[in-house]
């Protein structure tokens, strides 16, 4: 177009290095201000097609890729039937991955001490920003899946949901635990997926899940609930019950407790934590 | 024509589920590894990926695009919404993924999807600037931001490699133009 000048160029790269980063990695609220500033049907039009580009660029790096693996694999059939069958028809069950949690503990809010490495975790924590995320609009239908590990793979599509590494402390009780926690705070609901946690004993001692919240004292973390780590290897996915709400969960912090959890943990035996943000 | 994969999911027939998962299982599997630091967010993340394949198949128009091409567009979304979300957690480094990216050869079109043979073709004639800008921005998830810390290069220069390459391969998908004055 030979009669735009220097301006109306300069305006119209702006408007594409907008739709370029909204197709690549999500907008600012203020760039997503600028953008609709600027949107119009043509930007509609190079939207869908920076998509679609993009798409394409990914299937052309894909070639040679590897298969599936085969567990996977399996694992997303097992789910798709799943879905269908919520969609359409009765439910099928899925006991691959077992359920720990053996009790709700009767305690709530906890107070007490505040030994060196909760104080530590507590200074990290205190860095901690908030992090607010732009998603597309959730999917219309949620099927009702009844395993753990669909019951958290449901959690973890939530728009509020969050998912965060959970690590092994350098307690000599944590073993070589790890794994993750997915925590959506709308429904105050959570999964803890984990490999490594060395076994207990229930009769001697249980693990006890903890939750800090950024708008409580943080030497009052919430009771998440207690478990039992199997003497089998594998993975476990246990659900954490929250026992107050937790308004903004900044952290997970599971302790070795004596059977059927405590009020006021020593936290003698920090295991494990993971860190929002 | 036979029906598409994705319809027939849509209508409920399981079978079409395992023949989704053998033809784009691995397409899937490579875009999310290369997004995700672990495996086990890879399976995560592949496992959200193929959810939202159930959920949306009853969406697929072949009118607009190959179900190849509606699933890389569902995987590409879900993967930015994941990096994102866990922002403090930033995908694997490049140099350490676990699977480097193999271009399509635009000589095996009929393997390909015809969007992934003509985006291939469109790289091949990029400069290299702008296709690594691209690859670590399409393939590995990086930010601009990132990107431009990675490759020392300002941030500018990122975005106009980005546009600029984008816009190359639109212009290889015969993507006709709107309106609106291509900047390069």
């Amino acid at each position: 177009m030979a009669d735009e000048g220097p301006q109306q160029a300069t305006a119209d790269d702006d408007l594409l290095d907008l739709l370029v980063k909204q197709v690549t990695e999500r907008l600012s609220a203020g760039e997503q201000r600028a953008l609709d500033a600027l949107d119009g049907p043509a930007a509609s039009a190079y939207r869908r097609d920076f998509e679609r580009a993009a798409a394409a660029m990914a299937l052309a790096g894909s070639a040679a890729a590897a298969p599936l693996p085969a567990a996977l694999r399996e694992r997303l059939a097992q789910q798709a039937q799943t879905f269908i069958d919520a969609a359409g028809g009765p439910v099928r069950t899925d006991n691959r991955v077992v359920e720990l949690a053996s009790r709700r503990s009767e305690s709530r809010a906890r107070t007490g001490g505040f030994s060196g490495w909760w104080a530590a975790a507590a200074c990290l924590l205190l860095a901690i920003s908030a992090w607010f995320r732009t998603s597309p609009a959730p999917p219309a239908h949620v099927a009702a899946i009844p395993t753990p590990a669909a019951a958290r793979l449901a959690l973890l599509s939530h728009t509020d949901a969050i998912k965060v590494p959970l690590g092994a402390t350098k307690d000599p009780a944590a073993g070589g635990v790890r794994g993750d926690v997915v925590w959506d705070s709308a429904a105050q609901r959570g999964y803890i997926r984990f490999v490594g946690l060395p076994h207990n004993d229930p009769a001697a001692h249980q693990y006890q899940i903890w939750i800090f919240d950024g708008e409580r004292d943080q030497r009052y973390p919430v009771d998440g609930g207690v478990f039992n780590s199997p003497s089998a290897s594998g993975e476990v996915i246990v659900p954490i019950h929250a026992s107050v709400p937790v308004r903004v969960a900044k952290a997970f912090a599971i302790t070795l407790e004596k059977p059927g959890g405590v009020v006021v943990s020593t936290r003698d035996h920090v295991v494990a934590l993971a860190q929002v943000g | 024509m036979s029906l598409s994969v994705l319809k027939r999911i849509a209508s409920g027939d399981t079978g079409a589920v395992r023949e989704c998962l053998d033809q784009y299982g691995a397409l899937v599997w490579s875009m999310a590894r290369r997004w995700s630091r672990t495996s086990a967010d890879a399976e995560d993340a592949t496992q959200e990926i193929f959810l939202d394949i159930w959920r949306s198949a009853a969406r697929f128009d072949a009118a607009q695009g190959s179900d190849k091409m509606f699933i890389a567009t569902i995987a590409r979304r879900r993967l930015i919404d994941r990096l994102r979300k866990t922002t403090a957690e930033p995908p694997m480094d490049p140099e350490e993924v676990l699977e480097s990216v193999v271009w399509a050869e635009t000589s095996n079109a009929s393997e390909l999807a015809v969007e992934a043979e003509q985006a291939a073709r469109a790289l091949a004639e990029l400069k290299p600037d702008q296709r690594q800008v691209l690859e670590l921005g399409l393939l590995h998830g990086l930010s601009q931001s990132e990107i431009a810390a990675r490759l020392k290069m300002p941030l500018g220069s990122v975005k106009s490699s980005m546009r600029r390459g984008l816009i190359k391969i639109r212009e290889y998908m015969h993507i006709d133009a709107d309106g609106v004055r291509v900047g390069s």
